[in-house]
């Protein structure tokens, strides 16, 4: 538990990366523990002709790619008892299997409300192994005091 | 919610079934899609909230088990006895949780089940965060008619969805996006495996 204070954080630090490897256990396993069960995630076979995004594979939940987005965020904000409010996600390129994915956040915004209402907006961005952009986040995080 | 007809692949998303509530989720979005919410049907002159076909009771299994789906191993919220030893005082939810609970509270026939439509895609999200989760809490939820737009030859519909826990304190809302086949004919191409897009 490593307290942080809103008076010490600065715009411009940038936060601890996250980076995964994705495949089709990848999809799988998220689709168990998010209950998506949408066959463009699942199904091999049935993609290769609805292909909604256009290709013939199966592609990664959006939701992943914003919760890989997000974990840049909680594993800073979580262990300093700061408390997530807000996410805005838009996601750029669908996520094939065998990517990896890059996240970075750097914190962009400082927000001086009131005690217990001042907050950081953190910008995130996901890439892929060629540095595609797949997804853009804006993360506000409150500090209690 | 029972299981239905199984997909072919069922034996692979089985092998991650450890949850309760992932044994008996359908996994099968085929299954009633022609009764799904389309587009192009959806009656925005009445926006009233309605309530989620079944709630929520969080279990400690149910977090961790979305914590793991998303490959997050942040111990704050996948190892009970450290996070209960925590100034938390149990497991913190990973926040796009919510995903799971919009899935399940939603249901099959339930308002806003075309956020199973096959084809849909998802060109992002806005999720607004009031009390974290609570292992014990069961949670309901009110979802309404949000918006409706076309964009670039592409068909957007958003619900706004509030999640509420046993006391009727508001813990989390969203508003739901999705990019989906326009009308039920569109739909219909998919279960058929035919891309019933045109953009």
């Amino acid at each position: 538990m490593e307290k942080v204070s809103f008076e010490s954080v600065k715009t411009g630090m940038v936060l601890a990366p996250v980076v995964h490897y994705v495949n089709q256990e990848t999809f799988w396993k998220y689709a168990v523990g998010s209950f998506d069960y949408n066959p463009v995630h699942n199904d091999a076979e049935w993609v290769k002709t609805a292909m909604p995004f256009k290709i013939p594979k199966t592609v990664a939940h959006g939701m992943i790619t914003m919760s890989f987005m997000t974990s840049v965020v909680t594993n800073w904000a979580v262990p300093a008892m700061l408390r997530v409010s807000k996410i805005v996600s838009k996601f750029t390129k669908p996520v094939e299997q065998e990517w990896t994915i890059t996240c970075t956040g750097v914190i962009s915004e400082k927000h001086y409300i009131s005690k217990g209402k001042n907050y950081v907006v953190v910008d995130v961005k996901a890439e892929n192994q060629a540095k595609d952009l797949v997804g853009l986040s804006q993360i506000e995080v409150v500090f209690p005091d | 919610m029972t299981q239905d007809k199984l997909p072919a692949y069922y034996k692979e998303l089985a092998k991650y079934f450890k949850t309760e509530k992932a044994k008996r989720f359908s996994t099968n979005f085929f299954t009633d899609a022609e009764n799904y919410e389309v587009w192009d049907e959806i009656d925005f002159e009445n926006l009233q909230e309605v309530d989620g076909e079944n709630t929520f009771t969080i279990k400690a299994e149910d977090m961790k088990a979305y914590a793991e789906g998303c490959l997050d191993n942040n111990p704050y919220m996948t190892d009970e006895e450290f996070a209960k030893k925590s100034p938390y005082g149990g497991l913190v939810p990973h926040p796009i949780f919510t995903t799971t609970i919009a899935f399940w509270c939603v249901g099959i026939k339930g308002r806003g089940n075309w956020i199973r439509t096959p084809g849909a895609r998802n060109p992002g999200q806005y999720h607004e965060y009031y009390e974290n989760f609570k292992v014990g809490e069961t949670i309901h939820i009110k979802l309404r008619p949000y918006g409706r737009y076309e964009k670039r030859g592409k068909y957007y519909l958003q619900y706004k969805i509030d999640m509420y826990n046993q006391n009727n304190v508001l813990k989390a809302s969203s508003i739901s996006t999705l990019i989906l086949p326009r009308t039920r004919d569109d739909i219909r191409k998919f279960l058929k495996g035919i891309r019933g897009l045109k953009d």
